[in-house]
């Protein structure tokens, strides 16, 4: 077994490579906002402008085809891109990005060639940016209960309904949305996904005032929005992975989500808190008592597992192993050791992780924010109840039938 | 970066498996169980014969010089009977013990027959203080001329009712430091007491006035500790990987009485309850799993393993009890019924809880690896 990232001068000489790129293609100008909500126009612009550069070499989407825009990368490659990013306080796309994160390997497994041709490329190479909108007010964890409509009318899709918990600050190009094509068919077998251009005329867009925004670490989403639809034409070919197929496309698209691909590089936060533990300021650590020494370690074991099922995730998926309840796992361990390790911080720091106050606020703030964000990000992705379910199936308890993981390529 | 295991890895692999299935089906493990001396005769020969007792042992002393994770995957196997008996002890712990610690002619007299299967070795360490520090020694040894004389009781010793020969942590009268002794197992004055209950293969080894030749100290009078700290810290996360395979039994074993056993009509699987019990036990194999084999990728390629050795074991030693546990929910009646089997795991994960140090001492030199406190 080999646990590096990063095991050959190839590899290494990428790494460099990597790292020259991006002290050329970052600006200086650019900044990080602890509260992703915090981010300016000026600033996204910025980021999104990182993206095209990456976007122009492969990177952004490095593990997609070539010839979609990708960069064929190998596992090891992909994570030192993540890993270089991560460094710089950045991730991989380093903007909300999650309708493309999730619709290009859906649209790889499930669209035709024209479909693959026309919307992978702009995705692949930053020049668009795609919103996902799957929960609305009714249908939360039960996706199939969706009622957001898409009738067919000659040679468009007329969409009706209400998606929440949508996207980011700043908007965006396309909507990746699953919907309902036949009201009157049978449940898992009425489903849809479309790619709408938010251009349209009948799109409306309301943000939501949410505890945080949940997940999505360097990427800065920003604040989440509602999202209505009245009588919005989308063309017909716009639909993507066949009428009514939606609930197997959402497999793909599930399985991305909810972890399979694994997040490197994660909640670097959790490190620099245990190095601000460490640190002496006026003769006194927090690591000097006993108590949170011991939780310390906690925090950080919790840490370590949560990075190895991450990796296994990458290299699982990156190099086409089997795979079946390892994506949910990680999602559920992720959020629950994410909300564990908030409290631990919490405990061991004491109340200065709950300001952002910049005389009082450790980490310029973003302990505070972990403390929001790692309660908000219980829910995206499926719940954790939800994520079990689809454990207990995989493993082969749950359902009838051994069910499995969604096709990745 | 590659997590799969390699080519002879897998030979190992599948070696172990077909024994487990084949030698070691439970019938034969609960036969094992009441007698331990069959355990001897049946087993001990045919792992010798497939080269295991000399896998952890370089070339030069007869063994096969295998990487530390070739030796996990055997050992993950093994766990999964569970395979009571003294391969660990004496052919991964002891033969590092003497690797790091012994002299070239140490080495040369104990190594090849340890890889031989000839001599069987077992660690007796911890006392009636237990503890896997060197401040918990204090048994006592005293020089006689080129010789010394040994007295003092070690308890909870893992597989010392297997042993040809044991390894005597003590402290020389008048000196400092801890010392270590090669010991016949059938010296006069050696006694071996297998303890009775709920668990497997510990003994209390007590030492009236043993003598022991002067070559028979390992390495330097009253400066063993180092050495025997560097081969207990290598020997952790093959232990681990054993306690890894415990917690993949007991996985596989709650999966399928799951999907067979009937309640209300419909297979327990269908519960949420029920589900929520076998989620846990592969979250906990999982965790054990990974934190071990990185652990044993930093031992094999020369890298600083400390801290993934302690939070390997911190988190082996609970997954693997905690998997049984969860085990017990499962299955409920039959869970305890010993035929069934799942116990001979229950008590394995109690019994191995403690060995090589228990979670709260790994936990502790974590905090010093994380530099967090002074060493």
């Amino acid at each position: 077994m080999n646990f590096a990232i990063e095991d050959s001068p190839e590899q290494s000489a990428f790494r460099a490579e990597v790292r020259a790129f991006l002290a050329q293609a970052v600006s200086p100008k650019l900044e990080h906002s602890v509260d992703p909500c915090d981010m300016s126009l000026e600033q996204y612009q910025l980021r999104r402008d990182l993206g095209r550069s990456l976007g122009a070499q492969g990177w952004l989407y490095p593990s997609m085809p070539k010839e979609y825009g990708g960069g064929d990368l190998s596992a090891e490659k992909v994570a030192i891109l993540h890993d270089e990013l991560s460094r710089i306080g950045l991730a991989l796309p380093p903007y909300y990005d999650a309708g493309g994160r999730m619709s290009a390997p859906t649209i790889l497994v499930w669209g035709t060639s024209e479909h693959k041709q026309r919307f992978l490329p702009p995705i692949c190479r930053g020049e668009v940016r795609t919103w996902q909108l799957l929960s609305e007010p009714g249908a939360g964890s039960d996706l199939a209960g969706i009622k957001t409509t898409a009738i067919r009318d000659g040679d468009a899709y007329v969409v009706n309904g209400q998606k929440v918990f949508v996207g980011s600050s700043h908007g965006a190009d396309y909507s990746w949305t699953i919907v309902v094509t036949d009201p009157k068919g049978e449940r898992h077998q009425n489903l849809s996904w479309l790619m709408i251009p938010m251009t349209l005329p009948g799109i409306t867009v309301t943000p939501m005032d949410l505890l945080a925004t949940g997940g999505e670490g360097g990427s800065g989403s920003g604040v989440k929005n509602a999202v209505f639809f009245d009588n919005v034409r989308v063309p017909a070919d716009h639909l993507i992975g066949g009428e009514n197929n939606g609930w197997k496309v959402a497999s793909t698209h599930l399985e991305v989500e909810h972890g399979g691909m694994g997040r490197l590089a994660d909640r670097r936060v959790i490190y620099e808190f245990i190095e601000l533990c460490r640190e002496r300021r006026d003769g006194y650590a927090i690591a000097d008592d006993p108590g949170a020494r011991a939780e310390l370690v906690e925090l950080y074991i919790e840490a370590e597992i949560t990075r190895l099922f991450a990796l296994r995730n990458h290299w699982l998926a990156h190099t086409n192993q089997p795979r079946s309840y390892e994506g949910a796992q990680y999602s559920l361990r992720r959020k629950l050791s994410g909300l564990d390790i908030s409290e631990k911080m919490l405990r061991i720091a004491g109340p200065c992780v709950l300001t952002k106050d910049k005389r009082w606020g450790p980490l310029r703030g973003t302990i505070e924010y972990f403390q929001r964000d790692a309660i908000t990000a219980l829910h995206p992705g499926a719940t954790t109840d939800i994520q079990r379910v689809i454990m207990a199936r995989r493993i082969g308890i749950g359902g009838r039938e051994r069910e499995k993981a969604g096709a990745l390529r | 970066m590659d997590l799969s295991l390699n080519d002879t890895q897998r030979l190992i692999q599948d070696s172990a498996r077909d024994f487990v299935r084949g030698a070691c089906a439970r019938d034969a493990l609960l036969k094992f169980d009441r007698d331990p001396a069959a355990m001897m005769d049946g087993l001990w020969p045919q792992m010798s014969e497939l080269g295991w007792t000399g896998m952890a042992i370089p070339e030069a002393y007869g063994g096969t010089g295998n990487a530390m994770t070739d030796v996990a995957v055997l050992f993950e196997e093994l766990g999964t009977g569970p395979v009571p008996g003294p391969l660990f002890s004496s052919a991964v712990l002891c033969a590092r013990i003497l690797l790091e610690a012994g002299s070239e002619s140490a080495k040369k007299a104990w190594l090849p027959r340890i890889a031989s299967g000839e001599c069987v070795f077992a660690l007796a360490l911890t006392e009636a203080q237990y503890g896997w520090s060197a401040k918990s020694i204090r048994f006592k040894a005293r020089n006689e001329g080129a010789d010394f004389r040994l007295t003092g009781t070690k308890v909870f010793v893992h597989d010392a009712q297997y042993a040809t020969d044991l390894l005597v942590a003590a402290r020389v009268e008048g000196g400092a430091g801890v010392s270590l002794f090669r010991v016949d197992a059938k010296a006069r004055g050696v006694a071996i007491r297998a303890l009775d209950g709920f668990l497997t293969g510990m003994s209390e080894v007590t030492c009236d006035n043993v003598r022991v030749s002067g070559d028979d100290l390992i390495g330097w009078a009253g400066d063993a500790w180092n050495a025997l700290e560097r081969a207990l810290l290598a020997a952790v996360p093959v232990l681990c990987a054993y306690q890894v395979g415990g917690c993949k039994a007991v996985f596989d074993m709650s999966v399928a009485y799951a999907r067979e056993r009937t309640q209300f009509g419909q297979v327990i699987g269908r519960f949420q309850r029920v589900q929520d019990h076998v989620i846990q036990i592969v979250n906990h194999l999982d965790a054990a799993r990974w934190t071990t084999y990185e652990a044993l990728w930093k031992l094999d390629s020369g890298a600083d393993a400390a801290a993934s050795i302690h939070v390997a074991k911190s988190v082996a030693s609970e997954s693997y009890m905690r998997a049984c546990d969860f085990a017990h929910e499962v299955h409920a009646g039959i869970g305890v019924v010993r035929e069934y089997g799942l116990t001979l795991h229950t008590r394995m994960s109690r019994s191995l809880y403690h060995c090589l140090g228990a979670p709260r001492l790994h936990r502790k030199r974590l905090e010093t690896a994380l530099g967090l406190a002074p060493a």
